[in-house]
């Protein structure tokens, strides 16, 4: 094991008392313990570099005799930023300590001992550092909510509410102030309020929607209003809300490591900020040139950005690095497939499948291609083992039943949507599909326009009308042989086509309409095109 | 065979001691090597960060032969892919016997009272040959012949081992067609149509193989354990038991295969007081979910209405170890559930219809549990006052995130979290008073809860990644009076696991308590019921609603003692609540 380089804190405690007279009373304490590299053998070599540079700089600054107590704490401060960033959490504990010995008065040392703590789950301690942060900086909106969100861990309502109350008259405007005490009404079951304040927080940050919905289903909820607590669940989603903290973004941007810059551009893609993200991972890949990861997350953020040849480019270079990193196969697959390169589709989304057997994204976009190579009989063999992998996906047995369709066997291709429509009850587009091969199926054993007319008046009665709709009711009305109703319903098709704007859709309708005024069925159920997953 | 002598105490001045409170000696006292259970787990850790590392080992606490007490399994861990053996971090002791273990409880009730806790390794005469990745156990006698059965997940197998009754087990995965391949962890028995036969859920967590592993680093690039959102999860299974020995998946049939994330634990209960068993899966950074039986071979998931589904904070958690109980003694089954260091422990307290509000916050389990990654937990009374108190048992996943760069190969290590319940909804952290034994930290995973000296309380086996096992035996609540109940179906006895007992006390207090062996994580409880009497020694009146619905009633059921009820010898009553 390497040495460990140790810092002696004495020697600042002997400083910091020789010039006690002209210091204020705080700066005259010691900092306790000391401060040491940890082992860093496993670090990357930036990080090391990084980490002994700033242990040097903290050691020259501390050995100073001109150094005032405030630039020392600055130096462990920065010390101890570095290592919060890396996660060495003992040792950036010890630094923010010592830095906020030497310099009582400056509000980020707490703030960020605070924030160590709460990743530790130290609410204690947490609460004790963010309430010394306020004590220095009463008026700081941040730390207000902070606060309040630890006081709410620790079960003291009444303490976040003052707080987040306090916040919200400092910044009136503050969406975090406002969902956080929603979340604090919520806990003291006074509903009212927190529909009150979540609401307002939702007017607020339209872009932390998600994330407020589900509280507000959670308070309507005890209200008894369902209906309005099942709309917000449908709406909520991932995420958490805090409020603007300069230091910690601060902090969080120190790090010289390929995996920092690559969860920060990890956050950017997220954010659907496609250049920040792209320069990041180019950052990490400054440091990490052969990283898989950070190419493909780099392609990621070309492609989104509309750049498919570089895109293209770092999968390969994903794939040079190694060879069987499944996710840069399954994106220029992807990549391919867009580009009507099915060849290429084909082998990289095999070899996606072949390294993982279970990656059924990669196993589903194989499936599609082999359908649209013509090649429906392989498709249908993946599409069924996606559905065996995993029946939450709509989009195998969808898959599986255009495949049977293609191969014309229409039987199959009933009884598979038969089987779907139970299976996802709630997912329309199997029923739609069935009323197409029930009305209009080249195979006349399939064919049953009775059946179809009893789907479609059920359809009618729960669904808004649409150019699908009125499509699939003037087939229906054409098999039954009423081809006058069929005519009515197919203009009203078309009519509703053009109306959104869909043309080629439109044009395709009106040839099916000659066949009708001729007295002519339709017996094509449908193109490709015309198959939506409606959600 | 080394063993211990545990002397009868002084049962009426020590119960006015913990009565009082606290006291000086520990609340539970680890027992393990005295008393013979020596097993060291092995996690085929070699320094690749191998995710199916830090997961197990689960263990179970099952009467497997008969004798009125509780034996002990424990699975076990092997190598992971090509890795040969010399290159393990840790060695095992013996190379040569990488499986799962059974250990045989020779508990000796003497006239006296005093009880000798010795346990017998009997795994090569048992025939229970878990062979595998070992994950967790479940129990529960699947064929009705009184004779529990032991079904053993795995990271790429799991197997169902019949009891022979005999002493010896048969691996009949195969013929019985439970075979479920792929990753399990938690599993339950449970009688989900209550034809009388146990029906068996497999929990599986992720899609997972050592040739596909991806590796994972920390923000400094320090190596790491992978957290599971970097892998697919894989669906649960629920199969249906055929009674002739054979089981049917029926996942897809019962609705429950187009929604599932990666499942750690498992707890079945009447969670909407109906009558019908339900399942809630506790899933890793997904919503969980609540399959509420619709009486018709279907289930429905409720969770996210229910409140159930995700935390306070609108957002999935790990959700490792999960238990269902009354801790509020109002009547319906409450949900606790463990998570990752900085989540905080959940609270679902349910309305008696299935709902839930999550009260981590209010009832003081949030600022408790932020400290731990918890995995095994279950509601105990420890103190035997009544009141479900509630334990978990804890150890981190995240190197970075415990060990601050630490070399020690496996630092993951902290104590457990013993919560007591104040009556009135809150909870005290009293794992510093409880005992050395808590706060000694190690990386526990499953955890299994049991009187397994039969002294009327709750004690404890913890399964410890890449350790020891440990046997936490209370000390305490035998000093206050209780009342054991065995709940048995005619003849062969068979624990009907989803009873629910009322107890009607002579002060006029209700307490409602379950059979039941699952729950916590990866590992199966003690099927019989104890409940704490306090100080009462008035013998209470017993109402039992068996699984097919049937109630029926004991009155003066003697305490401080086991007592076993057989479904058909009560006396009928007749109860309007549910179909």
């Amino acid at each position: 094991m390497k040495p460990r380089l140790f810092l002696l804190v004495p020697a600042v405690a002997v400083f910091a008392a020789a010039t006690a007279c002209s210091r204020p009373r705080g700066a005259e304490r010691a900092a306790p313990g000391s401060v040491s590299l940890p082992d860093l053998s496993r670090a990357s070599e930036s990080v090391k570099a990084q980490l002994r540079d700033s242990y040097a700089s903290l050691t020259r600054t501390i050995g100073a005799q001109n150094a005032t107590p405030s630039e020392r704490a600055a130096a462990y401060g920065r010390m101890g930023m570095l290592f919060m960033a890396a996660e060495y959490r003992d040792e950036a504990e010890r630094c923010f300590v010592a830095a906020q010995a030497l310099a009582p008065d400056d509000a980020r040392w707490p703030h960020y001992l605070a924030h160590l703590y709460r990743a530790q789950g130290d609410a204690e301690k947490s609460v004790a550092s963010f309430e010394r942060a306020r004590a220095l900086k009463p008026d700081d909106a941040t730390t207000l909510i902070w606060l309040g969100e630890a006081y709410l861990d620790q079960g003291r309502l009444d303490a976040a509410a003052a707080a987040l109350e306090q916040a919200l008259v400092k910044q009136p405007q503050s969406a975090a102030a406002s969902f956080w005490l929603g979340r604090v009404s919520l806990a003291r079951h006074d509903y009212a309020r927190a529909i009150g304040e979540l609401e307002r927080a939702l007017a607020l940050d339209r872009a932390a929607a998600p994330v407020i919905h589900y509280q507000l289903a959670m308070a309507y909820r005890q209200t008894g209003d369902l209906t309005r607590a099942d709309q917000h669940l449908r709406q909520r989603g991932p995420g958490e809300i805090h409020p603007p903290d300069p230091l910690m973004q601060e902090l969080e941007s120190v790090l010289n490591s390929a995996v920092a810059y690559e969860v920060r551009g990890a956050r950017a893609l997220e954010a659907h900020d496609w250049t920040a993200a792209g320069a990041l991972f180019r950052r990490g890949l400054e440091l990490a040139p052969n990283d898989p990861s950070l190419h493909h997350k780099l392609g990621t953020a070309l492609v989104m950005g509309g750049d498919a040849r570089g895109a293209a480019a770092e999968f390969d270079a994903a794939l040079r690095s190694s060879p069987t990193f499944v996710k840069a196969h399954y994106s220029l697959g992807v990549l391919m497939g867009s580009s009507g390169r099915l060849d290429k589709a084909i082998e990289h989304l095999s070899a996606a499948v072949k390294q993982d057997p279970n990656y059924v994204e990669a196993r589903l976009r194989l499936a599609d291609v082999l359908r649209g190579a013509g090649r429906p009989a392989d498709a249908i063999a993946q599409y069924e083992q996606v559905e065996r992998l995993d029946a939450r996906s709509i989009e195998a047995p969808l898959g599986s039943v255009l495949a049977l369709a293609a191969l014309e066997r229409y039987g199959a291709a009933r009884d598979r949507l038969t089987q779907a429509m139970k299976q996802y009850p709630t997912h329309p587009v199997f029923v739609h599909l069935l009323v197409r091969l029930l009305a209009a199926a080249p195979d006349d054993r399939v064919r049953d326009g009775r059946a179809a007319e009893a789907l479609m008046r059920d359809l009618l009665a729960h669904e808004e009308r649409t150019s699908d709709i009125d499509e699939m009711m003037a087939m229906t009305m054409a098999e039954e042989g009423q081809f006058g109703e069929a005519v009515t319903w197919q203009r009203e098709a078309m009519a509703a086509a053009e109306h959104a704007g869909r043309h080629d859709r439109a044009q395709r309708l009106a040839q099916m309409l000659s066949r009708y005024e001729r007295r002519q069925p339709c017996r094509t159920p449908w193109s490709d095109d015309d198959v939506q997953i409606i959600p | 065979m080394l063993a211990i002598a545990l002397a009868a105490a002084c049962r009426d001045g020590q119960r006015r001691a913990a009565a009082d409170g606290l006291d000086a000696q520990p609340w539970f006292v680890d027992v393990a090597s005295e008393s013979g259970l020596t097993f060291t787990h092995f996690n085929g850790m070699s320094g690749e960060f191998l995710y199916p590392e830090i997961m197990p080992p689960g263990v179970a606490l099952f009467d497997y032969d008969n004798d009125g007490d509780l034996d002990v399994f424990i699975v076990q861990g092997r190598m992971l892919g090509a890795t040969p053996l010399e290159q393990a971090r840790f060695p095992p002791r013996d190379p040569s016997s990488l499986k799962g273990r059974l250990f045989r409880n020779d508990l000796r009730v003497e006239a006296n009272g005093t009880r000798t806790l010795r346990f017998t390794d009997v795994t090569e005469q048992s025939g229970v040959n878990a062979a595998g990745y070992g994950m967790g156990a479940a129990t529960g006698d699947f064929n009705n012949d009184g004779c529990v059965d032991l079904y053993v997940t795995g990271l790429q197998m799991s197997q169902l081992f019949r009891n022979n009754c005999d002493g010896t087990f048969a691996d009949v995965t195969k013929e019985s067609r439970t075979e479920s391949p792929g990753w399990s962890v938690s599993a339950s028995f449970v009688d989900v149509d209550r034809d009388g036969w146990l029906d068996l859920f497999v929990g599986h967590y992720l899609n997972y193989s050592v040739d596909a592993n991806i590796h994972c680093f920390g923000l400094a690039a320090v190596p790491d354990y992978c957290p599971p959102h970097v892998y697919t999860p894989q669906r649960s299974t629920l199969f249906h038991n055929n009674r002739d020995g054979t089981f049917t998946d029926v996942t897809a049939a019962a609705g429950l295969a187009t929604e599932f994330g990666p499942t750690l634990g498992v707890a079945t209960a009447d969670f909407n007081g109906d009558g019908w068993i339900d399942i809630y899966q506790a899933n890793d950074g997904q919503p969980n979910q609540l399959w509420i039986n619709q009486r018709d071979g279907t289930f429905r998931n409720t969770a996210l209405l229910a409140g159930a589904a995700l935390g306070a904070d609108g957002q999935a958690k790990s959700s490792m170890g999960v238990d269902a109980g009354d801790f509020d003694n109002d009547g319906d089954e409450d949900l606790a559930i463990t998570e990752l260091v900085g989540q905080g422990a959940d609270l679902y307290v349910n309305n008696g219809s299935g709902v839930f509000e999550e009260r981590s916050i209010q009832a003081g389990v949030r600022q408790a549990s932020l400290r731990f990654t918890g995995f095994g937990a279950a509601w105990l009374d420890v103190d035997n006052d009544g009141w479900l108190d509630l334990l978990m048992v804890n150890g981190a996943v995240s190197q970075n995130r415990a060990g601050s760069g630490r070399d020690e190969g496996f630092a993951l290590q902290q104590p457990k979290l013993l919560l007591h319940n104040l009556r009135n909804g809150r909870f005290e952290d009293l794992t510093a008073s409880a005992g050395q034994v808590l706060r000694t930290p190690e990386v526990s995973r499953g955890a299994a809860f049991g009187d397994i000296d039969n002294d009327g309380d709750i004690d404890v086996i913890v399964g410890n990644a890449s350790g020891p096992v440990r046997l936490l035996l209370n000390t305490i609540g035998q000093r206050s009076h209780w009342l054991g109940l065995r709940l048995v179906s005619a003849r062969p006895a068979r624990d009907l696991v989803g009873a629910r007992v009322t107890v009607f006390r002579g002060d006029g207090s209700t307490i409602w308590r379950r059979a039941r062996a699952d729950g916590s994580y990866a590992s199966a409880n003690d099927p019989r019921v104890l409940v704490g009497l306090g100080d009462s020694t008035t013998a209470p009146r017993v109402r039992v609603q068996w699984p097919d619905r049937r109630v029926e009633e004991w009155t003066n059921v003697v305490v401080d003692r086991y007592t076993t009820l057989t479904a058909g010898t009560g006396t009928s009553v007749t109860e309007r609540s549910g179909t």
